[in-house]
């Protein structure tokens, strides 16, 4: 293969004379993308950024507004908000494959995206080519990933839950990993921060294990879901059906438009309704006027000097021309996503660190996590025939953790911690199963069917050593990268946890009225589908057992930051990119305060 | 949704974010383009085509709104065909078509396209009885799906081409691009139809 290309870059790093090279080359190159972010200036940052996805996006603000000239390095494609929405709003009759997608190329292509149930033909392009972006599964991981200005928080789930004390505590209560080094107290305000910049709506529950957030008016939930609601909360004191707390706005914030109800998030929202990087977090960083992203920039390792101790900045491979460069800055904030992350450490060897940086623990790599999901169950509704709704709303329903939370009624003996539920109640459409043919089926199919309930659960998967990710030793990438092997499965917590998922969704139906209740459990579930992964660098409070300390800090590393997924030290059962942010603004803080101090 | 509608409704929406020709770039959707070329099936031959024509019409017939032949249905199931559908679930689906014809020719003395209306509906009934008994056993765990008549395959993709098409989505169905709120409890007869 033409584009195979072995790196060598041992220290000493390239000469003075490489890296001016390399800034001309790379503003000669800038010239000719169709979105200059870069104001000529000079080569040296205040800080780094690597990824621009939730994490790198939220830091990028964070960072450029408190002053920091910061460069922002995207290992995909330039995406301009808006403009790049090419499938937004368009009609399922426009799409080749009314929206199913093409089979043979998912099949030839998208192997491995494909598995994941928000992939389609209407976003796929948000999604990575498999057979360009190759690793290896050593076991069954589906790594879902999308390379471009702004990551996955284009396409994400948008559902925003606060971890607790109920989540922080479990691994010190149960023995399990290692402790969390920060508590909710120390989360809160950022919480707090994040939500009045993001705009998250939701139903205030006062719940002490998934804790309010500041919310904006919630959507409402619809006349099946309010049977629901009703005959859970009779029958089961302790769980709520409430509507999904979601990063999308209910009316006007912060400059962008509220939701206009078309549907399908995941193309892209011009009107910014959903929070993303595009629509929010780098706008921000850009008006600041000191921000540099930089497009198809693959980092490939992160410098290290041994005589300062400080990581000195990063090696770059331009994913187009394939040119090697260089970028310094007092500061770097890893955010390339759990995996990506990790990668990059792994791939960051040096005398001092020969495992990987920041790596004296040994911890790097391993305890990676995931959710686990697809398990549930269905059922029909009967009655409301004469009810329906208007819109397309952008969420459904959620139903907090309701096991093991530290009473004695709730307790479970057969698993550790819990799990949520999401999921909805409509009216059946066109799909639905039906008989003959005729104008008496147009006529019947004209009105929708009954009304269905689904709901799908969400669960905490443990932290386990064994399940980790190495660099392979032969096989690289097109830009010289060593290959991730993934080695992860699901143990036995999670699978006994499955059946009490299964069997609660059951009784939620059942005491709702439902008939015909169908199951469901996905057969080949294994991790990543839930496109929650997480670990591998995890917070800790002792240098000897953790990558990151209490700031997201590197414990061997002290202006080196990991804010993504891999500093999860215990997964939880809410979705996770809430949280992301929120460690990333607390991390900034405490970064630019510690450099002021002159501490890093 | 009147295109000028939807222009006028996504610019405020946008607060003047994006320019009216972002927006109408957005709204594509809104065009209804005229035919160029001529339909030459890639699959199905010229025979074939004309006959999944004919069926798919029968199975969603003009009404008050075009039917599937209006919504050229036949295009999008000679498109799966081609494109989509496993090898082996088309073979049975061309060889179905075949033997409809042949056992058409058999029974009734012409083709199932020169037989009058009644007699076609007469034998899609048959069909439909057969496919009827097919989906029970696979309930019962006697059949697979792997063995799905013809009629199965054709019924089915008559029904996704057509709920899926301008037509079937948006003037037999109810369709709109954006809505000002979300409401969960709208008297069915305030909307009326189905969303597509």
């Amino acid at each position: 293969m033409t584009h195979v290309l072995q790196l060598q870059w041992d220290p000493p790093t390239f000469s003075v004379q490489n890296q001016r090279r390399s800034v001309n080359l790379f503003h000669s190159l800038l010239m000719s993308v169709k979105n200059v972010y870069v104001s000529q200036g000079a080569p040296e940052y205040d800080a780094i950024v690597v990824g621009s996805g939730i994490s790198g996006g939220f830091a990028a603000k964070e960072l450029c507004e408190k002053g920091l000239k910061t460069i922002v390095l995207e290992r995909g494609r330039d995406v301009v908000h808006g403009e790049d929405y090419i499938t937004e709003h368009k009609p399922k009759w426009e799409f080749e494959f009314r929206g199913r997608g093409d089979r043979k190329l998912l099949e030839e292509e998208y192997p491995v995206q494909s598995r994941s149930s928000p992939v389609n033909e209407s976003n796929l392009h948000w999604f990575v080519k498999d057979t360009e972006h190759p690793y290896i599964e050593v076991n069954p991981f589906t790594w879902v990933r999308g390379y471009h200005v702004g990551g996955r928080s284009i396409m994400w789930g948008r559902h925003c839950y606060r971890l607790s004390d109920l989540d922080l505590e479990a691994n010190l209560r149960e023995g399990v990993a290692v402790d969390w080094p920060i508590r909710y107290g120390d989360l809160q305000p950022w919480y707090d921060y994040v939500d009045d910049w993001v705009g998250i709506n939701g139903e205030a529950l006062g719940l002490a294990h998934l804790p309010d957030s500041q919310f904006l008016p919630p959507f409402p939930l619809n006349s099946g879901e309010q049977v629901l609601r009703e005959a859970v909360r009779k029958s089961f004191p302790e769980r709520y059906v409430t509507i999904g707390r979601t990063a999308i706005l209910t009316q006007p914030h912060r400059g962008r438009a509220a939701c206009h109800y078309c549907g399908p998030c995941s193309r892209g929202c011009s009107a910014g309704a959903y929070f993303s990087s595009q629509s929010s977090t780098l706008p921000a960083a850009r008006a600041t006027g000191n921000m540099t992203l930089r497009p198809n920039s693959v980092v490939h390792s992160i410098i290290y000097d041994p005589e300062s101790g400080r990581a000195a900045g990063v090696r770059v491979v331009d994913a187009v021309t394939m040119e090697q460069l260089e970028f310094r800055a007092k500061v770097i904030f890893l955010c390339a996503s759990t995996l990506g992350s990790t990668q990059i450490l792994l791939n960051s060897t040096s005398t001092a660190f020969p495992d990987g940086l920041a790596n004296s623990s040994g911890t790097l790599g391993h305890y990676l996590m995931d959710h686990h999901f697809e398990v549930g169950a269905s059922g029909d509704l009967p009655g409301l025939e004469d009810v329906y709704y208007r819109g397309n709303r952008p969420t459904g329903i959620y139903i907090p953790r309701f096991r093991n939370l530290g009473d004695r009624a709730t307790r479970r003996s057969d698993f550790l911690r819990g799990y949520g539920y999401q999921g909805d109640a409509r009216r059946e459409g066109w799909g639905r199963p039906t008989t003959g043919f005729g104008v008496a089926l147009k006529e019947q199919l004209r009105d929708p069917g009954q009304w269905r309930v689904s709901i799908n659960a969400f669960g905490e998967m443990l932290p386990r050593e064994d399940n980790v990710v190495e660099l392979d030793s032969e096989r690289t990438d097109k830009w010289g990268i060593p290959l991730l092997r993934i080695d992860c499965t699901f143990g036995e917590n999670e699978m006994a946890m499955r059946k009490d998922m299964m069997q609660s969704a059951v009784d939620m139906l059942e005491v709702a009225g439902c008939s015909n209740i169908a199951t469901f459990d996905r057969n080949d579930i294994a991790p990543g589908l839930g496109i929650h992964e997480m670990g591998t660098a995890r917070m800790g409070r002792d240098p000897k057992t953790s990558v990151l300390n209490e700031w997201n800090q590197a414990h061997d590393v002290p202006n080196l930051f990991v804010t993504d997924g891999s500093c999860m030290t215990s997964a939880g059962c809410q979705n996770p990119s809430y949280t992301y942010m929120a460690l990333t603004a607390r991390a900034a803080d405490y970064a630019v305060r510690e450099l002021k101090r002159l501490n890093i | 949704m009147e295109r000028r509608e939807a222009l006028k409704r996504i610019g405020v929406l946008m607060g003047g974010a994006v320019s009216l020709s972002t927006a109408s770039g957005i709204l594509g959707g809104c065009k209804v383009g005229p035919r160029s070329e001529p339909f030459v099936p890639k699959t199905l031959t010229a025979e074939q085509n004309e006959l999944v024509t004919t069926i798919s019409e029968l199975i969603i017939p003009e009404t008050d709104t075009g039917g599937a032949k209006a919504a050229r249905v036949n295009e999008f199931i000679d498109k799966m065909l081609t494109d989509w559908v496993e090898d082996d679930d088309k073979q049975r689906f061309l060889s179905g078509l075949d033997q409809l014809e042949s056992s058409t020719i058999a029974s009734e003395g012409s083709g199932f396209l020169e037989l009058a209306e009644t007699d076609q509906i007469r034998i899609l009934e048959s069909l439909e009885a057969k496919r009827a008994q097919w989906r029970e056993a696979v309930g019962e765990g006697t059949a697979s799906r792997e063995e799905r008549p013809f009629f199965e395959m054709m019924r089915e993709l008559t029904i996704a081409g057509y709920y899926t098409s301008e037509i079937g989505a948006s003037q037999e169905l109810k369709y709109e691009i954006i809505f000002t709120s979300y409401e969960g409890d709208v008297p069915y007869e305030e909307i009326g139809r189905a969303w597509s």
